[in-house]
Order: C-alpha cells, then structure tokens, then sequence
C-alpha cells in the first residue's frame, strides 16, 4: 500500500465520518437498544403479566375478536408468548360501499391487548420497544422517505468510514492490544481503534445489512432494469393466495389455536403471526406466518387454511437462493432470530458502534484543540463541532433516559399518552441543546452526563418501590427479561455518573502555557474495559 | 507571480480538486454503481427476480468502492474521468440488453 493511498483515505475516514457521525450516533444508539424491542415492549407495559400458556391467550383472543367485530374484513394477532405484552389484536371492518380501503397505518383505533389470562386488558398508552426500531430508521418529526434517505446516506458514510479506517491503520492487529491510559489524544484514538476493531466484524455486517434492509428506496436501479412495475418483482419475492370475496353465508371460524399447531408442524417452528380474512364466513381463510424469531430469514414461509374447515389451502413455495440471501442478510441485521445470548452479543457490540462513533466524534475536536492558535477562542467549526458532540452524545442519552421514566409518570389514562412519551424525549435533548450552546463545554459535559446517569441509575429503584414488578420480584418469578432490564438500566446509570465523575476531576496538562477551561472530557471508563 | 498569489492559486486548486472528488464519490458513484446494478440486473444468468437481487446486494459494495476511489485517483479530474469510463461499460451493455428485449 502506498503511503498517499493511506493518506487520501484518512482525508475520507475524517470528513465522511464527522459529516454525518451525529446522525449514526442517534441510528447507532437506537438501534442498539431496539436489539431489547421485544423485551422493552413488555418493561414499558408493566401492568400485563408474563404470558404462560400461549394457546390460552390465543383461544381468548379469538373468543374477543368474535364479540368485537364480528363480521371484520380482517383480523390481525401478533401470536403471544413469554416475551411479548400478552397478545396484541386488531382488525379492519368491512369498507363502506365507495370508500377506499383503508391502508394499515400506525395509529390504528381498531385494536386492543389481550392479557395473559386470556381477557381483554387495558393497557398504558405507548410505543413501548418499537419506538426505537422505528427510530432507528425513521427519525422523527420528519417524512419517512426523507429520514430513510438520510439514514441511507449516513450508512453508507459508515461503510466508506470502517473500509477507509482499516486502510488508514497500519498496524491494526497491534493497535488492539494497545491502550494507552491517561495520554490525551493517544488515549482517544487508542480507544476508537479498541472499540472499532473488537467490533470490526459485527460493524461491517451491521453496517451492510442495514443497506440492505433499506434497498427498495436506495437502489432500485436493478428493479427498474427488469420489471415495468415494482409489485411483479414483490408478487414473485412475496406470493400470497387470491384475496376471497365473501359470500354472505355465516360460518363460524374455526378453532385458531387447532390451526396454529397445525401449522407449527407444517411450516417447521414457531407461529409469529396470524391473519383471518373474512372471518364469520363460508369464506373465511387463514394464514399464518413462522416467527421470524425462529430463523434466520426474515422471509419466513406462511401457509393459508380454509377458516371453516382448518385444512390447508396454500403454502408459500421455497424461495430462490437470491431471495434467501437477502432474507437472510435483514435477518442477521434485526437480529429477531437470537436467542438471550446472541441477542447480548448484539446488544454489546451495538454498545462498541456507538462508542466507536462517539469517541471518533470526540476525536476530531481533540486533535484540533492542540493546534488551536489561541485555544480559548476557537474558531466557528470547532465550536460548532465541539457543540453539536455535548447535544448528541451527552444529550441524547439524556432524552432516552427522559423518554424512559415518561413512561413510568405519566398518568395512565392521559390522552396521546404514546406521543407525549416522544416528545418529553424531545423536550429533553432540547434543553440539552440549549444548555450546551449557553455553557462551557466541560460542565456541559459533566452536567449531562450525570443527570442521565443520575435518571437512569434511578430507574430500577422506582421500579422497587411505586410498582409491583421490582429486580427482586422479578428475580423470584423467573423473569430473567425484565430483571435484565432494571439491571442494565443500573449498569449503565452508574456507567455515565463514573464517566461524568472522570470528566470532572480532568485536567488538561499545561502543555505551552494553556489556559485550562477549554478541557477535553477525559477517556470514558469504558475504554478501560478493553486494557 | 509573488508567493503570495501562488499561495492563493494553489489554494483554489486544492478546493477544486476536493469539490470535484466529492462530486465523483457521491453522485457520480451512486450513478456508477446504480447502472452496474441495472446491467448485472439484465445479464446475470439466473431467474429474474434472482439476478435483480443479487445486482442489487452486490451495488451498495460498488458504491463504497467508488467512494475510496474517488478520493484514492491522484487528481479529482482523473477520480471523475475514470468513473465515468467504468459507468460507461454497464451502460452500454444495459442499452443494448433492452434494445434486444423490454422489460417484463
């Protein structure tokens, strides 16, 4: 390798990973914690118990459905079990003679949480996990397709920044067995280089694979080069049995528990997700999908069965090579298919990505500081960076945190309760935001790392004393899920205040005679772990 | 010329180049590796659906690819110049593919 070849690309790793590094930030962060989706979709719901018998809350959400809408166009069960908030209905009624059917959206009122006594249950408004895996790829506040493209564009900063930083490292291999303490900028990039290449592996096929997830919106080129229309493709990808016209003859529908385990034994695993159309109906029909948790595809098979009878109508033929790829690669991003092992591996190496982009952040401003001409009057870039890295990555935390324990305070039957959950997240980063252009970086830093340490240290405590679902409860019940939960709340409360602790007693050397106040947040206790 | 202005001519060089090579990095890879897509998309000897998503996994590596090259080539010149020649390749064949058969 040549040394300008190094060089040019140490120009791009720099500039492709500043530009949009406080965009992966946040899609790292939220990413990382949407690995607890399912998990956090339960904590966030503590009024609904641990779903025992599977089949019971299935049979007593049919038994709703039935007395709810009866004569629905359609119905729709997320199939429960132990990690999910009891089983999660909707439906759609039949559209009014010249309406258009009505496309599923978020905000549908036609649905309802069936308990894990099999009753229908009320439950605290919220986004619960899913906020973040929506997040994640949506932003908010902002059109989707716009947020996707910016995601878009931020992964595939990503991709260049990871493949340029292993050309711009001479001596990867040893540089992760290297951790200089307590060095300043050293200390900085031997923690990036620590977190960036333990996680190498994950990072790139994370970063791949989210492209991938996204690939119909960025790269439709090879879609327009063979088909006239994008639903020929998905038809082929995506088949399904001919949509049914009901005939007006009433039928009672089938037992869909019978239904289930048929189909756990024809399509090979798991049931993750059930669909009736036309129920009450002679034409009634059934068709299920194989939980995406229980393979590594996300394109799992799905069978159709008469809702009369339960017999078998159709089943998804096998995909192509191509298809299972793909299938596959959103699978290893989404990671549905890990077990509570795997899914730790997931979660820490999504802890390493956002490490890794929030100390290369970090990094950059560290680097110029040195070479400022008078470092108590930085010129506008600087500041501008060093800002934007105090509201990200010191505020953000703090908005999550804040997001966190909206949950558990604001009152139960509030209206637009799930929003006003985000928007408390919101109106913390803002005053983050604010705190930071205002202040000093150092106290920012400090300030804000450990009142989001602070919040998030307390968290399990609350969860102690004003509910019923403490560590120690759910210790005793054997619900390692949301006993992980407060722990890892703990874990990481402690974690910021030890980091803000750091930030605090730092002081910068007195190299040429500095003034001290424009100090750089010291090495994070994280790094550490790594030595 | 005084050193002064050389300064200033080397100067408006080096921003050139860097504007040019984000040209070349950005659109004109995301355009490059788009017609490779559509190319790979009409000539990969599979099922349809098949070729179209093996072409489509396949870009997102040309792209990153052609982000280091363009910032890799000596000059930002050559980064667009030889960008362009390897856009002009899939082009070609994709232009010919459909003129033998449409789409479906």
């Amino acid at each position: 390798m040549t040394k300008g070849f190094r060089q040019s690309q140490a120009f791009l790793h720099t500039w492709s990973g500043l530009l949009l590094g406080w965009v992966l930030f946040i899609v790292f962060v939220t990413g990382t914690i949407a690995f607890w989706r399912e998990g956090l979709n339960r904590w966030m719901r503590p009024e609904v118990a641990r779903v025992e018998q599977p089949m019971q809350v299935l049979a007593g959400a049919q038994r709703f459905l039935v007395g709810k809408a009866p004569d629905a166009k359609s119905w729709s069960i997320a199939m429960p079990n132990d990690r999910t908030p009891g089983a999660r209905v909707s439906w759609r009624p039949q559209p009014k003679a010249g309406e258009q059917p009505r496309r599923r959206g978020r905000r549908n009122d036609n649905q309802a949480t069936i308990g894990a006594d099999g009753e229908m249950q009320q439950v605290r408004d919220t986004r619960g996990g899913d906020f973040f895996y929506r997040f994640h790829f949506d932003l908010h506040y902002m059109p989707v397709i716009f947020a996707r493209w910016l995601v878009g564009l931020a992964a595939m900063a990503m991709l260049v920044a990871i493949l340029s930083g292993i050309v711009t490292h001479k001596k990867i291999f040893k540089d992760f067995f290297t951790l200089r303490r307590a060095k300043g900028q050293r200390s900085w990039l031997d923690g990036h280089n620590a977190v960036a290449v333990l996680g190498l592996p994950f990072h790139l096929m994370i970063t791949y694979t989210g492209l991938v997830t996204l690939m119909a919106l960025l790269m439709p080129w090879a879609v327009v080069a063979n088909y006239s229309d994008q639903g020929k493709l998905f038809d082929v990808l995506f088949p399904h049995v001919e949509d049914v016209e009901r005939s007006g003859r009433p039928a009672p529908l089938v037992d869909l528990t019978r239904v289930v385990r048929t189909a756990e034994r024809q399509l090979g695993g798991p049931i993750g997700s059930i669909e009736v159309s036309e129920p009450g109906d002679t034409a009634a029909r059934i068709t299920v999908y194989r939980s995406a948790a229980s393979m590594l595809s996300s394109w799992t098979p799905k069978a159709t069965y008469d809702g009369t009878t339960g017999a078998l109508v159709w089943r998804s033929p096998a995909p192509g090579g191509a298809a299972v790829t793909e299938g596959a690669m959103i699978g290893l991003h989404s990671g549905r298919f890990a077990d509570y092992g795997l899914r730790w591996i997931y979660f820490l190496g999504g802890v390493a990505g956002s490490l890794m982009v929030g100390s290369g952040l970090v990094l950059w401003t560290v680097k110029r500081r040195e070479k400022l001409p008078d470092p108590t009057r930085p010129y506008f870039g600087f500041r501008l960076v060093e800002k934007l890295n105090v509201t990200t990555i010191g505020g953000f935390p703090l908005g999550i945190a804040a997001f966190f324990w909206a949950n558990r305070l604001l009152p139960v039957a509030m209206r637009g309760r799930a929003e006003w959950e985000v928007t408390t997240l919101f109106i913390a980063w803002g005053a983050a935001l604010l705190l930071a252009s205002v202040m000093r970086s150092k106290p920012a830093w400090v300030l804000l790392l450990g009142a989001t340490g602070i919040l998030l240290a307390l968290i399990p405590v609350f969860d102690l004393i004003a509910t019923d679902r403490g560590l120690f409860a759910s210790l005793a019940s054997g619900d390692y899920l949301i006993a992980g939960i407060d722990l890892t709340f703990l874990a990481f409360g402690l974690a910021f205040l030890a980091t803000a602790r750091r930030v605090l007693r730092f002081k910068p050397k007195d190299r040429r005679q500095r003034l001290p106040r424009a100090a750089a947040p010291a090495a994070q206790p994280e790094l550490e772990l790594v030595s | 010329m005084t050193a002064k202005a050389r300064a200033r001519v080397l100067q408006w060089w080096h921003r050139t180049d860097i504007v040019l090579r984000i040209l070349a990095a950005i659109p004109i890879g995301y355009a490059v590796a788009s017609l490779w897509a559509m190319a790979l998309a009409r000539l990969l000897p599979m099922a349809r659906s098949e070729a179209t998503i093996t072409a489509t996994l396949i870009a997102f590596a040309l792209c990153a690819f052609a982000a280091m090259w363009a910032f890799a080539a000596r000059t930002g010149w050559k980064a667009l110049w030889t960008l362009a020649v390897i856009g002009a390749v899939p082009a070609t064949i994709a232009w010919v593919s459909f003129a033998i058969e449409g789409r479906s």
